[in-house]
């Protein structure tokens, strides 16, 4: 398991350095500059990025770059918050994020196991179509029309919450886009647990449990649910790397100060460092959580021995 | 198998409950205007700030030697007393005696010269240095800035604690008008030595001298605030208890929170006039913008043709494109130099009394169209129009692609969509048919408009050139007419002229913002340039 977690973490350091690699090369195709084009001469755009650097040759500024980040420094923004260090701007808006984002996976495989137990528990009952009813809504309809409907709804008409995202109500101005974000996830969630769990209630063992007198929720809970959840996992991990790091359009309608409309300013505006920094974290996250899932296939279900590859691979 | 689901049922009600309680509420009492802006703050440093949002945050807190009046005109604020030289060429300022920073210094001649020298200093490489060596021709600020001479050689200079001197390589008519300009503001050199890089990025990095004081920012924050400032100078006039600054980039969002009582102004998208349009809270602002459209020349050589320039200039209806596509107040425009941004020494709106030129005719359209024809002996012309892909933009890019082909037989025009960076860079590279652009003023006088059409000028993506023109224009910035300013306004006059009668670029429309503000909020003061919105003389009943 060690030696499987070693290899899979150089892995990961290798990947994230060709990422860097890759974004600053194709950076250099970006028409523009960070700078106001249509203002500046061409000398007075020479002396900026004399500057910052950018004056120097792709590969010197690559080599910069990744020495500073192995120190921690993301340089600084050069149009979003002008020279502000990066790690400045993250450290404010990258725990918003987290939060939203968190609430919803939390709240969105929740609801999303719920809502499949009930539809494959009562399969072909009423429950059952309203929880597809349910699902179909929440995959077809685009996370910014709930977002919209929310916000009329229980920021606008019945003022239950903020409209707006606000510092010091951090939990009650996140509930309404922790809603809107978690749509998507709550019908993924639920359309697999229910076909999931449909498999497994018709498998052998489960029929050997309920002779053996096991049911309720013990038969649900330990039997069912548990050999119904390793697909699941595999479908929540990139679904919780896509909320935890942000929203442009849940973000833009509450006016969250979150990294996803960070990132679309930041490539709008050829903001260089924001773009590689935040292009970094997303990668960084997305491997982290594979890797996280991966180890967690072999808790789940121990059948799955992830030691086995040592050795044997 | 029951009993589960029914206390699953029980669960997701009890969620719901827990997430539906209590209600919000917005705090009410001391008289704090609530502004919506529509992007982050980009910064604080007046000498790094280059956007319109920035510039109004930091003139909210702080103030320079001049101030803009509600008509946009310049009028006295750091500045005590004001004298220029016979020559026009050098100024010196007597500092207020009862100016004081935040921290309780005063504010100093020093203090100018520190933010001047700051501007213009090559390794500092502020972006907006043109404004002191191109716009107010500061002597030696080409050389300071090109690194040539060091930055004390700079012609600003402090006499004693209290009297600014400003020596100027020529002549500039509007100099007054450019003191309220952020980038020439003061700032404590002190102070910002010891905040080095963090200087302006907090409520205690950054010293305040005007109107408020900053109580609550981080850099690109979403919201922050002001308190008016007690030890302000001309604190009785200031009748705000603060501001309160509110980022919404989504429109909906924004009408809904002016709805909501959770702003006091809001800025609307055209879509949404419609809407609101009778309402007496609404109104239109001057967004000091031209959209025009530049010719190349050069790489469509039948451009060259005036008659054909004039042709397509006449043949799309400009009254169409601003009352049914752009919605917003926006108004058509048939000039080079926009209406209600720069005043002449007769106090006039240049507008007012510059020549009127032909707008919008097709039988005229038709006319030129021929008569193109015939000198350039071709029938047939396909032309690219280069647009940016902003959903405005490509909606009048795609009306006058058939007003062209439709009055103007013969003619057939593509439409090409890029990104804003893609198109500026393909303009200034002129790798492009014709383009739909626009321009905003710089500073409050028409050669921010008129300098552009120069030969060589980095902005005269059409590559004319007239030596005539050039010479006028070189004497309003530097020679003779410099001097005698009512001279000047009237050859500014002849020189817009010559670019309409040669129709240099096909003007659009002129840009108007649509904007919603409470029925008991009085005086906030709207600007085209430099200082969009300013609240010192603002109230809420």
């Amino acid at each position: 398991m060690r030696r499987y977690i070693g290899k899979r973490l150089i892995i990961s350091v290798g990947t994230l350095f060709v990422v860097i690699l890759l974004l600053f090369t194709l950076l250099q195709f970006m028409p523009g500059s960070p700078f106001n084009d249509e203002k500046l001469t061409k000398e007075q755009r020479a002396t900026i990025y004399e500057k910052y650097g950018l004056d120097q040759p792709i590969i010197v500024q690559f080599y910069q770059y990744v020495l500073h980040m192995a120190q921690g420094d993301f340089g600084v923004s050069y149009t979003i918050s002008k020279n502000t260090p990066i790690s400045q701007l993250l450290q404010s808006r990258l725990p918003i994020s987290l939060r939203i984002g968190g609430q919803a996976v939390l709240l969105g495989a929740l609801i999303g196991l719920i809502l499949g137990i009930i539809a494959a528990i009562w399969h072909g009952t009423i429950w059952d179509t309203i929880s597809t009813i349910i699902s179909v809504i929440g995959v077809s309809v685009p996370s910014y029309v709930f977002a919209l409907a929310l916000a009329y709804v229980f920021g606008y008409q019945l003022s239950w919450f903020p409209l707006l995202y606000s510092a010091d109500l951090p939990f009650k101005s996140s509930v309404l886009p922790s809603i809107a974000l978690c749509m998507f996830t709550i019908a993924s969630i639920a359309r697999f647990t229910r076909s999931e769990m449909l498999e497994v209630l018709s498998s052998d063992y489960i029929l050997l449990a309920e002779s053996k007198g096991v049911y309720g929720p013990k038969l649900i809970l330990r039997h069912v649910l548990r050999n119904a959840l390793i697909p699941i996992v595999t479908v929540l991990a990139p679904l919780i790397v896509g909320l935890m790091t942000g929203s442009l359009v849940v973000e833009k309608i509450f006016s969250i100060p979150g990294i996803g409309s960070l990132l679309v300013t930041a490539i709008q505006s050829n903001d260089y460092n924001v773009i590689i920094a935040l292009s970094f974290i997303y990668s960084a996250m997305y491997i982290g959580i594979m890797l996280v899932v991966d180890i967690l296939y072999g808790v789940i279900d121990p059948r799955i021995r992830l030691s086995k590859e040592g050795p044997h691979d | 198998m029951r009993n589960p689901g029914k206390k699953l049922i029980a669960l997701v009600l009890c969620l719901t409950l827990v997430l539906t309680i209590g209600s919000f509420a917005t705090a009410e009492g001391e008289k704090v205007l609530k502004v919506q802006i529509e992007t982050e703050v980009q910064s604080l440093d007046p000498q790094v700030a280059t956007d319109g949002t920035s510039f109004e945050v930091i003139a909210d807190f702080t103030d320079g030697l001049y101030q803009m009046d509600a008509a946009g005109s310049p009028v006295p604020a750091l500045a005590a007393e004001s004298t220029v030289s016979e020559d026009g060429k050098t100024y010196t300022f007597k500092i207020r005696d009862d100016a004081f920073w935040s921290n309780g210094d005063p504010v100093t001649a020093d203090d100018f010269v520190y933010g001047w020298q700051r501007a213009c200093d090559p390794a500092f490489a502020s972006e907006y240095a043109y404004m002191v060596y191109d716009i107010a021709l500061v002597k030696n600020s080409v050389a300071v800035n090109k690194g040539e001479m060091p930055v004390d050689q700079l012609g600003v200079k402090a006499i004693d604690d209290k009297t600014l001197q400003v020596e100027l390589e020529s002549p500039v008519s509007y100099f007054y008008n450019l003191l309220y300009f952020p980038t020439f503001y003061p700032v404590n050199r002190a102070f910002v030595e010891k905040c080095g890089d963090t200087y302006a990025t907090s409520p205690e990095t950054v010293l305040s001298n005007g109107a408020f004081i900053l109580t609550s920012y981080e850099p690109a924050a979403t919201n922050f605030t002001l308190a008016k400032n007690p030890n302000y100078y001309d604190a009785a006039r200031v009748k705000l208890d603060g501001l309160n600054y509110q980022v919404i980039k989504d429109s909906q969002t924004a009408l809904l929170s002016y709805q909501n009582g959770d702003l006091d102004t809001v800025a609307l998208s055209g879509d949404q006039v419609e809407l609101v349009q009778d309402d007496p809270e609404f109104s239109t602002v001057n967004a000091g913008y031209l959209w025009y459209i530049t010719v190349n020349q050069i790489q469509y050589p039948e451009l060259a043709n005036v008659n054909f320039r004039k042709a397509l200039s006449a043949a799309y209806d400009r009254d169409a494109i601003c009352s049914s596509i752009i919605k917003d107040g926006s108004t058509p425009a048939t000039y080079a130099v926009p209406s209600n941004f720069a005043t002449g020494p007769d106090g006039k709106d240049f507008r007012a009394t510059a020549y009127t030129f032909e707008g919008s005719d097709k039988a005229k359209a038709v006319e030129y169209y021929e008569a193109a024809k015939k000198e350039l002996g071709m029938d047939t012309f396909s032309l690219t129009l280069l647009v940016e892909d902003d959903a405005t933009a490509q909606n009048i890019a795609a009306f006058i692609q058939q007003e062209w082909q439709n009055t103007l037989p013969g003619v057939t025009v593509e439409l090409k969509v890029e990104t804003k960076k893609q198109r500026i860079q393909d303009i200034q590279s002129g790798n492009y048919n014709v383009c739909l652009t626009r321009w905003g003023p710089d500073y409050a006088d028409p050669m921010t408009y008129l300098n552009m059409w120069i030969t060589d000028n980095s902005n005269n993506y059409g590559f004319w050139s007239n030596a005539d023109y050039d010479a006028i224009i070189k004497s309003c910035i530097s020679g003779e007419l410099a001097l005698d300013p009512t001279a000047r306004w009237e050859a500014l006059k002849e020189a817009e002229k010559i670019i309409m009668d040669n129709m240099v670029i096909l003007p659009v429309y002129q840009k108007n913002n649509a904007m919603m503000t409470k029925a008991n909020v009085k005086g906030i003061e709207s600007h085209p340039m430099a200082l969009n919105r300013v609240y010192k003389n603002t109230t809420i009943e």
